[in-house]
């Protein structure tokens, strides 16, 4: 198995992850395609960071900085939350191979803390939902990107 | 005199012409305009939306009169007879602009509950956790055929000019068996059983099917219904107990937001043709929040979701608190769903938007 590397938050670490997805085509052919556009926005002390990450089919299109969330896609839905947030996230999925119970996307999402899901309107957002389980793959990628 | 009956006759004597080379042949250069298709496969494959181009994608906005089930597109000789079933002739009856995208994601996107789900992970539970599990399951199975049983009830109406819905509404037959056959199979399991049924919900799942028309029964399935088991299938993800649960839900909840996507986006068709119809869907909405404001209060319901929230019936007052919460964000996000449709029913709600749960138990 190729490790990578890459540090949270950058465009590098997310582009590990996409390497990581490519690796491993069979598996998230096996969950199904995937057409949707995802941000994910870091809350940090004075700055947020955004990025843009285009699925396509099974595997990622693009990736992209974006300077505002008025740049993004017309259609998307935001993951955000603090950078601790997304490190405790990251951590727990470097600890166990993959999200425990308590770190999935949905169990840090689903009370709206710390974690939330947005979007332009509630269909966007509901796509987080019809693709779950190859969003949830694509970040227990993280478990193969070794921070730098 | 024969000893076959005419038709066999007939088919006989047409195979002793073509056993000596008379063949017919029309059929060949019977469809100009659809002859020569061009197709350009995508990087996934080859899906419903690549081969309906040109003429092929043409939806006529009133399905064909001759009532047959010739394929759109297709020639259809003066001959065919038309079958006098299909009552549902009028695109804005039951058209979504995402339905062939539904359709394709939903056929790469199936799962089944026999490999797909690590049943081996199972534990033992506790006795109060099992027992609020399998309670959930029970009213999951009751719930997930309506769900089926709806598209089913109206498929065989469609008009098969719209035939992305129809196929589309077939993966949700097969999706909500799916469900109903995983909920069961958790319930029976792992040392517990199915426990007890609900009046309540069987009022609900009786009013979508006996809603008068294909849209009305859709706004209060597809969008009031689905939407908020979608919510509970979350909920159900964040209180699952062990892997096992855990991965049920997230399947399901991925099958129950394409079903709620198509019902938002045929709602939308609908209501933009006919603005006129509005107030019959505000009504079966009157009705299906009436019905699951009843279904929220009963124990059966209510309260294994509560000892699952509390993490055992020690909590459950506590599990009851943060149910308030749940009920808040269905009741934001179908509010949500109808704004897209085009449909503001916030004015009109007869039920609370928010449990006022701490005012409750003081």
């Amino acid at each position: 198995m190729t490790r990578h590397t890459g540090a949270f938050p950058s465009t590098g670490w997310f582009k590990a992850l996409a390497r990581r997805m490519q690796e491993n085509e069979a598996s998230y052919r096996a969950l199904g395609s995937i057409e949707c556009t995802m941000i994910v926005k870091v809350e940090a002390p004075g700055e947020n960071d955004l990025h843009e990450i285009a699925f396509e089919g099974f595997g990622v299109k693009s990736i992209r900085r974006l300077d505002r969330i008025e740049d993004a896609a017309p259609d998307h839905f935001v993951l955000e939350a603090t950078i601790d947030t997304w490190r405790e996230m990251i951590d727990n999925i470097r600890a166990h191979g993959g999200a425990d119970l308590e770190h999935t996307l949905n169990y840090l999402t689903f009370p709206d803390d710390p974690m939330r899901v947005e979007g332009p309107d509630q269909l966007e957002i509901d796509t987080f939902y019809r693709y779950n389980e190859s969003l949830q793959r694509f970040f227990d990628g993280a478990a193969q990107v070794t921070p730098t | 005199m024969s000893k076959y009956t005419p038709a066999v006759e007939i088919g006989l004597n047409r195979m002793r012409e073509m056993a000596r080379g008379n063949f017919d042949l029309h059929w060949m250069e019977s469809n100009p305009d659809g002859w020569g298709h061009q197709v350009t496969p995508g990087a996934t494959g080859l899906r419903l939306r690549d081969v309906e181009t040109g003429h092929y994608a043409q939806v006529p906005e009133h399905g064909s009169s001759h009532g047959s089930m010739a394929p759109r597109g297709c020639a259809v000789p003066d001959d065919v007879p038309g079958l006098g079933m299909y009552t549902m002739n009028e695109m804005s009856e039951v058209w979504a602009e995402n339905a062939a995208l539904l359709y394709d994601e939903a056929v790469v996107r199936q799962w089944n509950s026999v490999t797909d789900v690590p049943w081996h992970k199972l534990q033992q539970l506790p006795d109060d956790i099992e027992k609020a599990v399998c309670q959930m399951c029970t009213g999951l199975c009751e719930v997930e055929f309506v769900a089926g049983d709806m598209p089913a009830k109206w498929l065989c109406r469609i008009n098969h000019d719209f035939h992305e819905v129809k196929l589309f509404l077939a993966t949700q037959i097969m999706d909500e068996a799916r469900h109903l056959d995983v909920f069961r199979k958790r319930a029976l399991a792992n040392g517990g059983g199915l426990l007890m049924a609900s009046a309540g919900q069987e009022e609900l799942l009786a009013t979508i099917l006996e809603a008068p028309d294909y849209t009305t029964a859709s706004a209060l399935m597809h969008i009031f219904g689905e939407g908020f088991v979608l919510t509970l299938f979350r909920q159900g993800e964040f209180l699952a107990p062990t892997e096992v649960e855990k991965t049920i839900f997230r399947l399901c909840m991925q099958d129950e937001a394409r079903h709620v996507a198509y019902g938002v986006k045929h709602l939308k068709y609908f209501l933009e043709r006919h603005p006129d119809r509005t107030e019959q869907i505000h009504k079966i909405l009157d009705l299906g929040e009436q019905a699951i404001f009843t279904l929220t209060l009963e124990p059966q319901t209510s309260e294994p979701r509560a000892i699952l929230a509390g993490g055992g019936i020690q909590n459950i007052e506590l599990g009851l608190s943060r149910m308030a919460f749940i009920y808040g964000k269905q009741v934001k996000e179908y509010l949500r769903r109808l704004e897209v449709a085009g449909l503001d029913r916030e004015p009109r709600m007869t039920i609370p938007k928010e449990i006022p749960w701490e005012e409750l138990a003081a």
